[in-house]
């Protein structure tokens, strides 16, 4: 079936040659596993009832969580992780009539999806546990009855930062819990998860208060560091179960390149129209297919155009296509899922949100309509489709930046390529101090407390001492502030300073006062949840951005001057050229804006805010100066070639460690003070750094190779969107040189 | 020294009018730094400790004095944002009455008695200077297992006024509601077929059992257990709970308010408890000197509350019972507070809802024609406090004193003025 679709796409009088690589992942047979000791008999009888045999990964990770080892469950979506860490929980609640567990998911949505799964599993084994949700949206008069009752709890990070501070009220739950069950851990990386990091210490110290010591089971999607990951994430040894027993079918990859417009070959067909097309090509064939868009309103966009030409060919087809997204009502939400697994519905056209495991059936057809952002995330988005020993197709259709186009160039580089790292930053000063100050708020802090902070405790004990904010007394260090911390610590942003979005006294996000800089100057168009806001002001006393909503049909890009100054370097390598490790002082001066329809530019206007500077962590290149004056000789800008190198190499980080390109900033000059010598530096766009040039600083070589491979397979002739342009640039990508970039990356990598 | 704005990439130098105009260099056009950096800078350079590798090679992890600056400067940033977040916002009287939603969800504070507040601190800290806690509030230093801690002890006249026994028995056992499973209706034919009580249900077939059960909790003045049973067909605030207090005596009625640093998750300063006599209002309050006396007065506390006291507070139920809860357990120490406890506020509501503007204490004060000598607002004891902590000038701590100490005697007058109230 796959393969006769492909065949009538690749027919098609309208085909383009968009089919850049076609990979054939071969089927592959369940391989089952046996168990140490068998599951009590009311679990086994439920195994029985529903013909559930175990896979041989499941069984690896139940013994193993049986032998008291914390585990890290690595394996793709839908192999019955959740069958996994159920078994054990529902084990030791049956055999202790008091044992309790905890549930920690990233989202409410997917909290609530396995409330009905675990609900089910008690109805079915006549175990009881009480299980329930407890979150910002438990009513308050049944808040009580949970902490008293429940014996399987669901949560989320957010959540757990809140209640710790009311332990006292968790006793009988906390003193007999006995697993902590952290599912879909992947999504922890970066700001968010550095801060949930903490957040778990945080539980675990008081745990260890009650004499608890829970086990700890991890699911996470494959990531390249599941050990590290899972062990920076808790502060706990781990056993790593990684080799996927389930049955899987024949699944066909395909890259699909839109194609170029013209015989100039700069501009490429629009991704969303390929999308669209597609996927009205996929519903023809009666493929049930699920579309992935990287934003709310594409998905929203390519739903109603591929409804609009199935009208014209089916009216009743154009009724089983539908979107999802965040933002939709739950039931509306429930309501979809379930249609997708009766297949009523043929097609969606998702945002990520149906990239977590909600449970939605099988597919016969992915379309990912641009690169999502990382290795990871596109595998779990594949691995919608073909369960079991289904056949099923996953058709990624490039966009025209440099990511996707250098996947469509070296497909090999997807397949061969391991998962990008999962990045955790516990140095993060500002991080690990506000949930020190948490703590402290939780129990007094002890000199012993190391076990739970053993990164900068001490240093940070001091400093808070010094603010008055914590005090020493006989039983400990003592939280003596003002505020309530909990509040004070947002575990979405470094615990810094923040600008508070408002639109009519109501606020509509919290942006960190770096973001707010580039983002929500006055004047700028801000996009909120696809709806465009105005910024009339910006204070930066309050910390308060007043915004109007306006339907603009322009959008705004903020101009700025960066400067980089090294305030402390940490390592150093190689000699020619030579690379930099350390902390560095960023100041960023953000002078003008620039109001665009498309790509026209409308107008210009001025911004009158001061320059911004804080401290992050940076790599440097310095490239020795004969390179310049060869270059100068041949004619072609050193400054331009710089310049073009530090964008190609930002486009390209995602690459290796899990990032957006838009939290990594850089700078190119010719002369820096500090180094005497042309520089290029690439940084950490948040305040203290979040792990990423130290990630990028190990791989250096292995940067270079990429970048340079990206830059010479381009088809442009001096640059494009899909190389060297960047869409963030402060200097309107000016100047930028492609063939001296070029001439100096191979230097770079001899 | 004339200000100069160099351009540290090529040397320009510039004017601050300049600077202030474009903060970019005239000739390179890249970015002018400020004052302090440039001037680090050209010191970095000259001495010649810059970039070109004199400093050894320092491990990311081990390089302590620069994690050791950024921890100090996120220090600072969190205490800015902590004193920011103030536990109250000030209004004037107009925009309170603009804004009546402001009442329910804000800590409010009217402009007016801040800036009042503020004078007496400063009368209070002139007159109390280098002036000693012992010579200035009378009290004593006791000492237990968790430390020590200031104690203050007093006596004042006052009024207490509660049902007696006899008549709160009858009123209780004269409302066939009680039981559950009777309501209105059924009570009328009930009372028609010759049942005026509970106690002559006792002989009824069918509500025998709960009808004695009843008795039995009435006979073993159990307040606490009577007080749930009630909960499930009264609102918590219905007067015959507040009849419940016949049952006890008055010595044993403990009186009980707290200050703190805040609305939770912030040291307890001061405990204070009121005993009662018929005439007389003992009071007691356990002062911390500093945030190490917490652990000590609040085990005091626990000690002094034994379990035949019947409780009285302010908004106790949901503050400051779980807030010593709260604390107990932050200092690791087992202790379960179950007392029958009557929260006047919830009587308070029901009884001067409609006479009074709002139901904060100092209002009903007003109402009950109550004066007090020094008096400052609930919300701004945290800031006393840290005044008296920064400077060790125990005069703001006067003030807090004082406050707790009217607020105790408040309450046992509004005590007996509801159940006036509720008798006449």
């Amino acid at each position: 079936m796959i393969e006769k679709f492909i065949h009538r796409l690749t027919a098609d009088s309208s085909y383009k040659k968009q089919i850049v690589h076609k990979q054939i992942m071969p089927p592959q047979k369940p391989q089952f596993g046996t168990l140490d000791k068998p599951l009590p008999k009311i679990v086994q009888k439920y195994l029985l009832a529903n013909n559930i045999r175990l896979f041989s990964h499941q069984a690896e990770a139940i013994n193993k969580i049986r032998k008291n080892q914390n585990v890290v469950i690595v394996t793709p979506t839908a192999s019955g992780k959740t069958l996994t860490f159920n078994l054990p929980v529902f084990e030791v609640i049956h055999n202790d009539q008091n044992a309790t567990s905890l549930y920690l998911y990233p989202t409410k949505a997917l909290a609530n999806d396995q409330l009905k799964v675990i609900r089910d599993m008690e109805t079915q084994t006549g175990i009881k546990a009480n299980s329930n949700i407890y979150d910002g949206d438990t009513p308050k008069h049944l808040r009580p009855t949970i902490r008293n009752k429940s014996r399987i709890v669901l949560s989320n990070p957010y959540g757990i930062h809140y209640y710790l501070p009311w332990h006292y009220k968790w006793k009988r739950f906390l003193q007999n819990l006995k697993y902590i069950i952290i599912d879909e851990a992947h999504v922890y990386r970066g700001v968010f998860g550095s801060n949930v990091a903490m957040v778990i210490r945080r539980l675990l110290r008081i745990c260890k208060y009650y004499n608890s010591n829970p086990g700890i089971i991890i699911s996470s999607a494959t990531i390249a560091n599941p050990k590290e990951h899972a062990v920076k994430l808790t502060s706990k040894e781990f056993e790593v179960v990684s080799k996927d027993g389930a049955p899987k079918g024949k699944k066909t990859f395909i890259f699909w390149n839109p194609p170029y417009t013209d015989d100039s070959k700069v501009a490429r067909r629009s991704t969303h129209q390929e999308t669209k097309d597609l996927l009205v090509q996929s519903v023809l064939s009666d493929l049930q297919t699920l579309c992935f868009t990287t934003s709310r309103q594409m998905a929203e966009l390519i739903t109603r155009w591929t409804k609009e030409e199935l009208y014209r060919r089916s009216p009743l087809l154009s009724k089983k296509v539908t979107a999802y997204r965040a933002g939709y009502l739950p039931n509306e939400r429930r309501a979809i899922e379930n249609d997708l697994k009766n297949k009523n519905l043929i097609s969606v056209v998702s945002t990520n949100a149906l990239e977590l495991g909600i449970d939605i059936g099988t597919l016969d057809s992915i379309l990912i309509s641009g690169y999502p952002g990382s290795v990871i995330s596109t595998w779990q988005q594949a691995g919608r489709a073909g369960r079991n020993t289904k056949e099923s197709l996953v058709t990624l259709i490039a966009f025209q930046n440099p990511l996707d186009q250098y996947f469509m160039k070296y497909p090999q580089d997807f397949f061969e390529k391991k998962h990008e790292q999962a990045i955790i930053d516990l140095h993060n000063p500002y991080i690990t101090l506000g949930h020190v100050m948490c703590a402290s708020c939780e129990l007094p802090l002890r000199k012993n407390d190391n076990e739970y902070f053993p990164e900068l405790l001490v240093q940070s004990i001091i400093s808070l001492e010094e603010q008055n904010i914590i005090q020493k007394t006989p039983k400990g260090y003592v939280y003596s502030g003002l505020a309530r911390p909990t509040e004070v610590v947002n575990l979405k942003s470094i615990s810094n300073r923040n600008v508070t979005v408002t639109c009519d006294g109501k606020t509509l996000e919290v942006l960190s006062l770096n973001k707010a800089y580039d983002e929500a100057y006055q004047g700028a168009v801000l996009l909120h949840q696809a709806e465009t806001y105005i910024v009339e002001e910006l204070n930066l006393k309050t910390l308060i951005a007043k915004v109007r909503k306006e339907d603009v049909n322009y959008h705004t890009d903020s101009k700025k001057t960066v400067d980089v100054t090294i305030s402390e370097k940490i390592q150093e390598k190689g000699l020619k050229p030579k690379f930099g490790f350390g902390q560095l002082v960023v100041t960023e001066f953000y002078h003008e804006y620039i109001m665009k329809t498309y790509d026209q530019i409308i107008g210009r206007r001025p911004i009158d805010l001061p320059p911004i500077t804080f401290s992050t962590v940076g790599l440097w290149i310095l490239i020795p100066n004969d390179i310049g004056e060869i270059l100068n000789d041949k004619g072609l800008s050193f400054e331009g070639g710089l310049h073009a190198v530090e964008h190609a190499m930002i486009a390209i980080a995602p690459l290796f460690a899990m990032c957006d390109r838009r939290d990594i900033g850089g700078l190119s000059t010719t002369i820096h003070p500090d180094t005497g010598c042309s520089t290029i530096f690439i940084y950490d766009g948040f305040e203290g750094g979040i792990g990423i040039s130290e990630a990028l600083y190990s791989k250096i070589d292995q940067l270079f190779v990429k970048t340079l491979n990206l830059i010479k397979n381009c088809e442009c002739e001096n640059g494009c969107p899909s190389c060297i342009y960047s869409p963030k640039c402060g200097n309107e990508n000016e100047p930028l040189d492609k063939k001296a970039a070029l001439f100096i990356l191979e230097k770079l990598n001899n | 020294m004339p200000v100069v704005y160099a351009c540290k990439n090529c040397g320009t130098r510039h004017s601050k009018s300049h600077y202030a105009k474009s903060r970019l260099c005239k000739k390179c056009g890249r970015l002018l730094l400020s004052q302090f950096i440039t001037a680090r800078f050209n010191t970095e350079n000259s001495t010649g400790n810059n970039f070109s590798g004199k400093k050894p090679f320092q491990n990311r992890f081990s390089s302590i004095s620069a994690e050791y600056f950024s921890l100090q400067k996120a220090a600072k940033n969190l205490f800015y944002k902590t004193r920011n977040q103030k536990a109250y916002s000030l209004f004037s009287q107009n925009e309170l009455e603009k804004k009546p939603e402001t009442k329910e969800n804000q800590w409010w504070l009217l402009h007016i008695e801040h800036k009042n507040a503020q004078k007496l601190k400063k009368q209070l800290m002139k007159k109390y200077k280098k002036k000693s806690l012992e010579q200035t509030i009378p009290g004593k230093t006791i000492s237990n297992t968790h430390g020590d801690f200031y104690s203050i002890n007093e006596i004042s006249k006052s009024e207490f006024n509660k049902m007696d026994y006899r008549k709160c028995k009858k009123n209780l056992l004269s409302d066939l509601k009680i039981l559950s499973g009777i309501g209105p209706k059924r009570e009328f034919k009930l009372k028609k077929d010759g049942y005026s009580s509970i106690k002559a249900l006792e002989n009824h077939p069918l509500w025998k059992k709960s009808a004695s059960n009843f008795m039995n909790l009435i006979n073993k003045k159990e307040i606490g257990q009577l007080q749930s049973h009630l909960w499930k067909n009264h609102p918590k605030s219905h007067p015959l709970i507040h009849y419940l207090a016949g049952l006890n005596k008055t010595e044993n009625f403990a009186i009980v308010d707290i200050e703190t640093l805040g609305l939770s998750e912030r040291p307890i300063v001061l405990i204070g408890i009121a005993t009662l006599r018929k005439k007389a209002v003992h009071t007691s309050q356990l002062l911390m000197r500093s945030i190490s006396d917490e652990p000590a007065a609040i085990w005091a506390f626990t000690k002094k509350i034994h379990s035949h006291y019947s409780l009285i507070s302010y908004n106790g139920r949901s503050f400051d019972i779980p807030y010593i809860q709260q604390r107990l357990a932050y200092y690791g120490i087992d202790c379960q507070i179950n007392n029958p406890h009557f929260d006047l506020l919830h009587f308070t509501r029901r009884a001067l809802r409609h006479k009074l503007r709002n139901c904060r204490l100092e209002t009903v004060e007003e109402y009950l024609n109550i004066g007090r000598g020094i008096n400052i607002p609930g919300a701004l004891v945290p800031e006393f406090y840290q005044t008296y902590q920064q400077t060790g000038n125990v005069g703001p701590l006067v003030a807090i004193v004082e406050h707790n100490k009217q607020d105790l005697i408040t309450l046992a007058t509004l005590f007996s003025r509801l159940y006036e109230e509720w008798n006449s």
